[in-house]
């Protein structure tokens, strides 16, 4: 452990020397940091200076000879101190948030105070000429970041690496604060768990997570569309272990920017997808056992690298490894977490692909994070091994858009068709319905076809039939009578009578039909019923009537023939007696003339036959009306019987309204009872409202006297004249008029009972009134003879003419009056005197 | 190497942040409880054995997801492969129930044409003095969605055991009835290693998963 103590550095460096004194913790050029040293968990500036250089020195190539021979003493040192370095590691090395500070360790190894005042003294410088180095030696500096900002100077580098040391923003931050965020509640509610076991953060109301609230806070109302998202208070709390708040605001505020994170953290997460395919890619291209492996257990990679990126291996790995991370991811962006990433994959591959999903599960959990904690340097450097192309990524980057575009495109439609395929079965619903009535109706539909089909051929019956009965219609009027027909009408004149018997038979008949249909009919109380039997009734009769008629012209022809036949007998029997007679038997004729005789009989017997059914038919007929008849009485006696029911009732009804309307008098007179006994009671209390009103009217006039007496007191205590003085004596004159009026007024309502009292009530008040009050009452006569009573208007209850007090009020009533008096009346003994009358 | 087990189900742990799903989820697997947690960031993976009948062994692998609602992008892709889950509000806040209806809304968006078995879980139920949400209205809202309702304490230990077996039962009655089918391709439920039963050789050639819901 031996360092020239005569280094040429030294001299050239001893500019920057300056600022570092030999108590590390208030060397820092950045005053920002100054409240943080003691919080630092980790020991990265020793693992930077104590690791080896591996990664390719190349980039030194155009180095200038101070800074080559500086690094190549840096690596020698390295290199001698690699082994010392274990030792030191078992204490500083240890799980995040050990609390090994950087005092500690340094204490602990004092011999590497010198290497770390060369490293300080680099960073210094660094620092200072941060423009040049930008410029001219970046990949020093690179190479420097790799190897690990030491602890102090992150602050200031994280700050300038950000570009974050001038930042409008900054101004802001002290608004912000007073402001409200729609995220607080959120916010506060991660607080906690940030951390949780860091010094800096512990408890409830530590200072570090009040900052931290702080920070997020102002963050969430710069950012609207971001907000807060889970997982970057991790990033903002190694901000804040490291510098002040506004500092760390600000290094954020860039961070969200400028390094993709702002979109990492977007609610969409799209970037984080992105990085996941991007991360798939490149460890399909680099690592495709293990890819395979994984997929076989479906194992996805957003289970393990999702945080990776949303917290920068903050939450993955212990503190001071994730920390040299972040110098790193500072320099040159999430470049770094792909790398580091697929290094860690690497390293465990073997041990991977043996696991199933619950070893790998665990393995990730509970191996790999502290893999490395010995030895960041050996992460960092496979890190850089790992092939990364960022033209690659770019690519890939395209085609995660153009897959994302379609996937939405594809999600876009998938809803579509969902929707459309909602409609369509909605559709087929309604169709099934329609198709279900559509049956019914064709249903229907075959009912009606088959009733009009039976409609229609009853129709075609009815046509045949009436056609039928025109034929015959016609073929009757085409029937004729001859001279011919007459001579056989003897013929017809035997079917005839047979017909005539035939039809009383049936008439007969019929009439006793009607009688059965009659009774029938009276048996139904159906009306429409007897009205059509009634009907049918009069057909018969009708029909009788006519054969009646039928009959009468048979009876009139046979008579007709009858007269032709006894001419025919006559002139037969005349011929006969002329000539023929006298040849042939008088047997001969006597037969003939039975014969004669027997025909007439006969047909005299049929004629008398005949007129006795007629005379039966008329009897039948006689009886039938008289039958109707007395079922008519009845029907009416029925209707009477109840007409007389409802008259009943239109009486009772009629006596009931009686009643009411009875009742309904004597409410109403009762109510004018009530009403009238109201109308007396507010009568009453009207005149007792009228007493009242007196009442206070006078108590009015009590008051206006004291008022203006005590206006006269004021008067005399202020006056000094006689004059003056007089005046006030008058105006007392007056008042004790009118105290005597009142007294009047008090006994009115007596006086107004019996006018006659009214002369004693004036005698009383004039003997109570002094002597001395006289003068004074006198002296202003002239006065009161002017004024024109206007005390009525004033009084009016007391205007009764009976009442004695008229006259005196009509002398107190005027205000001014008064004044005009006690102008002229001096002697205010006498006045005194006079005012306390009143109150005597 | 393997523990003998008749079925591998897949369950998911969603609600809203910090209504204690990591917690739960630690309590049952590790048996321990810690004060805090790192908020989940994206998804985190957990597995246990349960025994649901003497002898019956299930395997559970348990996704625990983000709470917050941005994490949805990553946590979605979890849905389908899960054959249960579990719901979480905290009884002591109210508006993490309000949101029981929106995460399951966001399930069955995402599993459509399936679904998932899910047990409503009102965690925290230690803190009764806080409670903003009443037994019988969870109740209510378990039944109005044919869930069932479990209240739960990971800091006292609970019904966290119930709350897994219950389900992990509920589930194995519809695989055993076949309403649940093991299929290709879908990780919901995978038939275990078991060597002396005859038992679920019938139900593995079943064929292809059903709609259920």
């Amino acid at each position: 452990m031996s360092i020239p103590s005569s280094s040429p550095e030294r001299e050239s460096a001893t500019g920057v020397q300056l600022e570092c004194p030999s108590s590390p913790p208030g060397l820092d050029a950045d005053p920002p940091s100054t409240g943080s040293p003691v919080l630092s968990p980790d020991s990265s500036s020793h693992d930077a200076v104590l690791s080896a250089p591996a990664a390719s020195p190349a980039d030194s190539e155009n180095l200038s000879p101070d800074e080559l021979e500086l690094l190549a003493k840096l690596e020698e040192q390295n290199r001698l101190l690699e082994a010392d370095s274990k030792s030191m590691r078992s204490m500083s090395g240890s799980r995040r948030n050990s609390g090994s500070s950087l005092v500690s360790s340094s204490s602990a190894s004092s011999n590497l105070s010198h290497l770390e005042e060369d490293t300080w003294i680099l960073w210094g410088r660094i620092v200072n000429e941060w423009e040049e180095w930008r410029r001219k030696k970046d990949k020093l500096l690179k190479e420097l970041i790799r190897k690990g900002i030491p602890h102090h100077f992150r602050a200031i580098v994280w700050q300038l690496l950000g570009n974050a040391t001038d930042m409008p923003v900054k101004n802001q931050y002290s608004e912000l604060l007073k402001m409200s965020s729609p995220c607080e509640k959120l916010i506060r509610r991660d607080i906690a768990r940030t951390y949780p076991e860091h010094e800096f953060f512990k408890g409830q109301d530590s200072l570090g997570q009040e900052v931290l609230f702080n920070v997020m806070k102002a963050y969430s109302l710069v950012d609207r569309e971001v907000g807060y998202c889970q997982g970057s208070a991790f990033i903002v709390g190694l901000l804040l272990m490291q510098m002040p708040e506004e500092e760390a605001f600000c290094v954020f505020v860039r961070l969200m920017q400028e390094y993709r994170l702002r979109e990492l953290f977007k609610p969409s997460m799209a970037e984080l997808g992105l990085c996941i395919y991007q991360f798939e890619y490149l460890l399909q291209e680099q690592l495709p056992e293990l890819n395979v492996h994984f997929r076989s257990q479906s194992f996805h990679t957003s289970m393990y690298a999702s945080s990776w990126f949303l917290t920068l291996f903050l939450t993955f790995l212990p503190l001071p490894v994730a920390t040299r991370i972040f110098d790193i991811f500072m320099y040159e962006g999430l470049e770094i977490i792909f790398r580091v990433g697929l290094a860690i994959l690497q390293y465990n591959q073997t041990d991977l692909i043996q696991l199933d999903m619950e070893g790998m599960s665990q393995h990730f959990q509970k191996v790999i994070p502290h893999q490395f904690d010995s030895c960041p340097d050996k992460l960092i450097l496979r890190a850089y091994q790992v092939k990364y192309n960022p033209k690659r990524m770019k690519k890939l980057e395209k085609e995660y858009t153009t897959i994302k575009n379609k996937e939405m495109e594809e999600q876009i439609e998938i809803k579509r068709l969902r929707t459309e395929n909602r409609l369509l079965k909605q559709r087929i619903e309604t169709l099934e319905k329609g198709q279900v009535t559509r049956a019914q109706e064709a249903e229907e539909n075959y009912v009606i076809k088959r009733e009009l089909a039976v409609v229609r051929q009853q129709c075609n019956t009815a046509s045949e039939s009436l056609e039928k009965a025109q034929e015959t219609i016609r073929e009757l009027q085409q029937q004729t009578y001859t001279e011919q027909f007459v001579n056989n009408l003897q013929t017809q004149l035997e079917q005839s009578r047979l017909r005539e018997a035939e039809l009383l038979g049936a008439l007969k008949e019929m009439q006793d039909k009607v009688l059965d249909l009659e009774k029938r009919s009276s048996c139904l109380p159906d009306e429409n019923n007897l009205a059509a039997l009634q009907e049918e009734v009069k057909q018969m009769k009708l029909r009788e009537l006519e054969t009646l008629r039928s009959f009468r012209e048979m009876q009139d022809t046979v008579t007709d023939l009858n007269q032709r036949w006894q001419h025919h007998m006559s002139r037969s029997s005349s011929t006969g007696g002329g000539g023929g007679h006298w040849k042939e038997s008088p047997k001969k004729n006597a037969m003939n003339e039975l014969q004669d005789k027997l025909m007439t009989v006969r047909l005299r017997e049929a004629q008398a036959q005949a007129e006795l059914r007629e005379v039966k038919l008329k009897a039948l007929q006689l009886d039938s009306q008289n039958q109707i008849h007395s079922k008519l009485i009845g029907r009416h006696e029925q209707e009477r019987s109840a007409l007389q029911d409802r008259l009943q009732m239109v009486a009772n009804q009629n006596k009931a309204l009686q009643a009411q309307l009875n009742e309904m008098k004597r409410k109403q007179a009762e109510s004018d009872c009530k009403s009238k006994e109201e109308v007396m009671a507010v009568r009453l209390r009207e005149a007792d409202s009228m007493a009242v009103m007196a009442e206070l009217r006078q108590k009015i006039a009590e008051l206006e006297i004291q008022k203006e007496e005590g206006l006269i007191k004021g008067q005399l205590n202020h006056s000094d004249s006689r004059q003056y003085i007089s005046q006030l004596r008058d105006q007392i004159a007056e008042l004790k008029n009118e105290v005597r009026q009142l007294r009047g007024q008090k006994a009115a309502p007596s006086s107004r009972i019996g006018c006659g009292g009214g002369s004693t009530n004036y005698q009383d008040l004039h003997l109570a009134s002094p002597t001395s009050a006289e003068g004074d009452y006198l002296s202003s006569d002239e006065d009161l003879l002017n004024s024109p009573l206007p005390a009525t208007a004033l009084y009016p209850t007391l205007s009764d003419p009976c009442h004695p007090s008229t006259q005196l009020d009509s002398e107190g009533s005027t205000d001014s009056e008064a004044e005009e008096r006690v102008q002229t009346h001096p002697d205010p003994q006498q006045l005194y005197s006079n005012m306390c009358l009143p109150f005597v | 190497m393997e523990t003998i087990w008749l079925y591998q189900f897949r369950l998911i742990v969603i609600g809203d942040s910090t209504v204690g799903k990591s917690c739960l989820i630690r309590r049952f697997t590790e048996g321990r409880f810690a004060q805090v947690s790192d908020p989940t960031v994206g998804v985190d993976f957990f597995s246990r054995l349960v025994e649901i009948e003497p002898g019956k062994r299930i395997k559970l692998q348990i996704w625990d997801t983000a709470g917050q609602e941005r994490f949805r992008s990553i946590t979605r892709a979890y849905y389908r492969n899960s054959v249960g889950g579990l719901l979480l509000f905290d009884i002591t806040n109210r508006r993490s129930f309000q949101n029981v209806h929106n995460w399951l809304e966001e399930a069955r968006s995402h599993v459509q044409p399936h679904s998932i078995v899910f047990l409503l879980v009102g965690h925290k139920c230690d803190l009764e003095a806080q409670r903003q949400v009443t037994q019988h209205e969870a109740e209510k809202l378990a039944g109005a969605y044919g869930m069932r309702y479990v209240e739960t304490s990971a800091r006292d230990a609970i019904n966290v055991e119930k709350a897994f077996v219950d389900l992990t039962r509920e589930i194995f009655e519809l695989v055993r009835s076949g309403d649940i089918q093991i299929q290709d391709g879908w990780e919901g439920v995978k038939s275990g290693f078991v060597p002396n039963m005859v038992h679920s050789s019938e139900e593995v050639t079943k064929g292809s998963r059903q709609c259920f819901c």
